[in-house]
């Protein structure tokens, strides 16, 4: 217990709610406080930060820590929670959370909305906050809905870029259809068991769920996953979400939002336990992704691109690891990644930055002599991210791949395995083509295959830049200047834990981290039946002979002396023959277009020539000619002839008379 | 011979036909008002016939009702030929028909 003055509870409320106080904050009075913005929001994440490390002992404890906020309806108790896994993901969200905040005060200096950058960021770590602290399901409905807004207001926070918008909008709608499959599995919740709870939820859903039932509440589950976590197919989103600053695309893109499907499932690690044929799906997509997101990392050219499919690539690891039921694997694969993702994309950031906001590395190389510093840092994460022994992914990648094994998926295993070979490739691609050869800014860009200069970012002299991609509209003048101490400062600290934190699971069984999470996980039931027909150690070592596999490939490609003499003309011919499918992304755009917006907007039309005008409009005008008609009818009465209306009365009396004498004579017979 | 109802009741109806057919056929709104007062009247006279077979009064009673009614009609529709006739000298009801719809 670090705070002897204020109540543990309290200081998980404030963990909650400081962010949320700075969001505010910063909000309301951003133009008053001018650069103050970006202390204070960091400040806001680093307190909470060192109060989450704070309640480290409290959260460990048996029972954790759980503080009840209010009661709305029995059953419908609202609270926060702090457990091991709910405190992983805390100190991940405001430790690289701060250090990303420390960052972006260099990264965004100059910028006319500083204030609302950070404004926003904080908002996102209270959303985030509540997402992963929440003790009920409509706590992390909410909390996953607010990561979403969030993440759309900061993808599109150069929203003078129409790109920056659409890549917003877009994210939005596919983040949205996931919330509205999490929304289906806490209606089946609710409706059998009567509570929102967690606790209560683990205790009754055996009893309370037929095995259907149970498979629709894990589906719904994970259609939530796969939109927030990229996973195929809603996973189109990520790639153009890299429309945003490089400090949100580190923040939320890479480290923390996008893998809030693996907190998802490893939170609700019992009900996915307890349906085998829902982990079956969830690690069938997550490896499908973790391939198909690789293979796409091959064929990029923008800097951010390439690590957004990394990190597309990276999750499906993770949903492989916790939907086989290595759910210790897949959350240690989500720490190491998050140091070394948020690394990678700073330092990516750092080159960006240099370059007055080139993205596209055909025009970048030989950065290793100008930018020796995110030369290091880049390096360290490609090595961490390959899995290159002693550095931190070699243990949670691993890991997961062999937990695949264990847990009896031979085919996750083999595409695990290639994976880590492309991975090596396509992260030292852009290692070779960024750091090493000649400088090619000043190249022509038609003579490196780049085929619409204007979008690919040009020359920082034209005056359209800020239509094109990834510019803050805001810098003119190139600035090859070193990185002020703000922005080399948070790599330089992510350095370590990318290189060492891996060393958590030093050991196996009797790991650090194996006792960490010991007894909190289920276990899976046949892990006893499978025997892993090679062991761990053949499993590494055959890990590491792809990687290195797709080392070479790459050296040999890019990094041999002659290849990169002629590197010019190497990119350019790899530009002009890239295979179509790999530059469309497998057509998912289209087919989405050509499946679901193009219908849409047909029967949208059908609805605007004919539903509007013919039916609804129809009905009202009809309506009023019915109503005019009815009038004219009666107007012809009114002749205005004192004798018509005489005549009218009596025709009147004889109808009546008429009646009774018929109605009367009948009735007598 | 005795005088019976049925004599009453037919009289009612001669006088009620012929009020109906003054009312229908003449244009002139005197005699029109003329032939309404032969309407009640023969109305009148049906009442109090039924009322004096059946031995039950509410038909005096509703003759009484008529009369009351026919007096207001009366002045009523008399005043309205007078104001009607200060304005556009008439002497055809069917010149009247400012009302037409």
């Amino acid at each position: 217990m670090l705070f002897n003055f204020i109540s543990p509870e309290f200081a998980l409320v404030l963990v909650w709610l400081l962010p949320f106080v700075g969001g505010v904050l910063l909000w309301g009075f951003g133009p008053q406080l001018k650069s103050w913005a970006g202390p204070i929001g960091s400040a806001l994440i680093g307190v909470p930060f060192i109060a989450t490390v704070g309640l480290w002992n409290d959260a460990t404890a048996p029972a954790a820590l759980h503080v009840h906020l209010v009661t709305w309806l029995p059953g419908w108790s609202f609270g926060l929670q702090l457990d091991r896994l709910s405190l992983i993901w805390s100190l991940i969200i405001t430790g690289v959370g701060f250090l990303i905040h420390v960052y972006s005060i260099g990264y965004m200096d100059g910028d006319k909305a500083f204030a609302r950058f950070f404004a926003y960021m904080n908002f996102f770590v209270f959303a985030m906050m509540t997402l992963v602290l929440s003790d009920n399901v409509i706590g992390l409905l909410v909390g996953w809905g607010l990561v979403g807004l969030a993440s759309y207001f900061l993808i599109g926070f150069w929203f003078e870029k129409p790109s920056a918008v659409s890549a917003a909008r877009k994210a939005f709608v596919m983040n949205v259809v996931g919330d509205v499959g999490i929304m289906f599995a806490v209606f089946v919740i609710v409706q059998r068991i009567g509570s929102i709870g967690y606790a209560d939820i683990f205790t009754h859903f055996a009893t309370a769920f037929t095995p259907h039932a149970l498979f629709l509440v894990c589906l719904g589950l994970f259609i939530g996953c796969a939109a927030k976590s990229a996973q195929v197919p809603l996973h189109t989103w990520l790639p153009d979400a890299m429309e945003g600053p490089t400090p949100v695309s580190a923040l939320i893109h890479a480290a923390t939002m996008v893998t809030a499907g693996v907190y998802l499932i490893a939170r609700f690690a019992p009900l996915w336990s307890a349906s085998p044929d829902a982990q079956q799906l969830v690690g069938v997509i997550g490896a499908l992704t973790a391939i198909s997101g690789a293979v796409l990392g091959c064929a990029q050219w923008d800097i951010k691109r390439i690590l957004a499919y990394s990190t597309m690539s990276q999750i499906g690891y993770m949903i492989m690891g916790v939907g086989v039921g290595a759910y210790q694997a897949g959350v240690f694969h989500f720490l190491t990644h998050a140091f070394f993702k948020a690394q990678l994309f700073l330092a990516a950031g750092i080159v960006i930055h240099a370059l007055a906001n080139e993205q596209d590395v055909r025009r970048m190389g030989g950065m290793r002599m100008q930018l020796p510093f995110a030369f290091v840092a880049i390096l360290t994460g490609v090595l961490a991210i390959c899995g290159v022994p002693g550095f931190s992914g070699f243990f949670s990648k691993d890991a997961v791949v062999y937990g695949a094994l264990e847990t009896g998926h031979p085919w996750l295993y083999a595409v695990g395995v290639i994976t880590a070979g492309i991975t090596a490739y396509y992260m030292f691609r852009l290692l070779f083509v960024t750091f090493f050869g000649p400088y090619r800014g000043d190249v022509d860009p038609s003579d490196l295959g780049i085929r619409h200069p204007e979008l690919a970012g040009t020359a920082p002299d034209s005056a359209g830049r800020a239509a094109s991609s990834g510019h803050h509209p805001e810098e003119e003048e190139p600035h090859h200047h070193a990185p002020p101490w703000l922005m080399s400062g948070p790599v330089a600290i992510l350095i370590v834990p990318t290189v060492l934190i891996g060393f958590l699971d030093w050991g196996g069984a009797g790991s650090r981290w194996q006792r960490f999470f010991g007894g909190f996980f289920p276990h899976a039931a046949e892990n006893a039946a499978h025997v892993p027909p090679i062991s761990e150690t053949v499993s590494t070592a055959l890990v590491f002979v792809v990687v290195l596999i797709g080392f070479a490939v790459a050296y040999w490609r890019y990094g041999t002396t002659a290849a990169q003499r002629d590197s010019v003309a190497r990119l350019r011919t790899e530009s002009i023959r890239m295979p179509a499918v790999l530059v469309n992304a497998y057509y998912f755009d289209a087919a989405f277009e050509a499946l679901l917006v193009r219908p849409a907007r047909a029967i949208g039309g059908w609805f605007d020539r004919f539903v509007d005008p013919h039916v609804i409009d129809a009905g009202v005008r009809e309506a009023a000619f019915s109503a005019q008609w009815l009038g004219h009818l009666f107007r012809s009465f009114q002749t205005g002839l004192v004798r018509a209306y005489a005549l009218t009365l009596a025709l009147g009396a004889v109808c009546i008379v008429a009646y009774y004498a018929f109605a009367f004579t009948g009735g007598a017979r | 011979m005795s005088v019976t109802p049925e004599s009453y009741v037919a009289l009612s109806a001669v006088l009620f036909f012929i009020g109906v057919v003054g009312v229908i056929a003449r244009r002139n709104p005197l005699i029109m008002l003329m032939s309404i007062e032969l309407l009640f009247n023969s109305a009148n006279l049906a009442l109090v016939t039924y009322a004096r077979a059946w031995a039950n009064n509410a038909g005096h009673i509703f003759a009484f009702l008529v009369i009351t009614v026919a007096a207001a009609e009366a002045a009523i529709g008399l005043a309205i030929v007078a104001v009607t006739f200060r304005r556009t000298p008439f002497v055809d009801v069917d010149e009247a028909s400012a009302l037409k719809g």
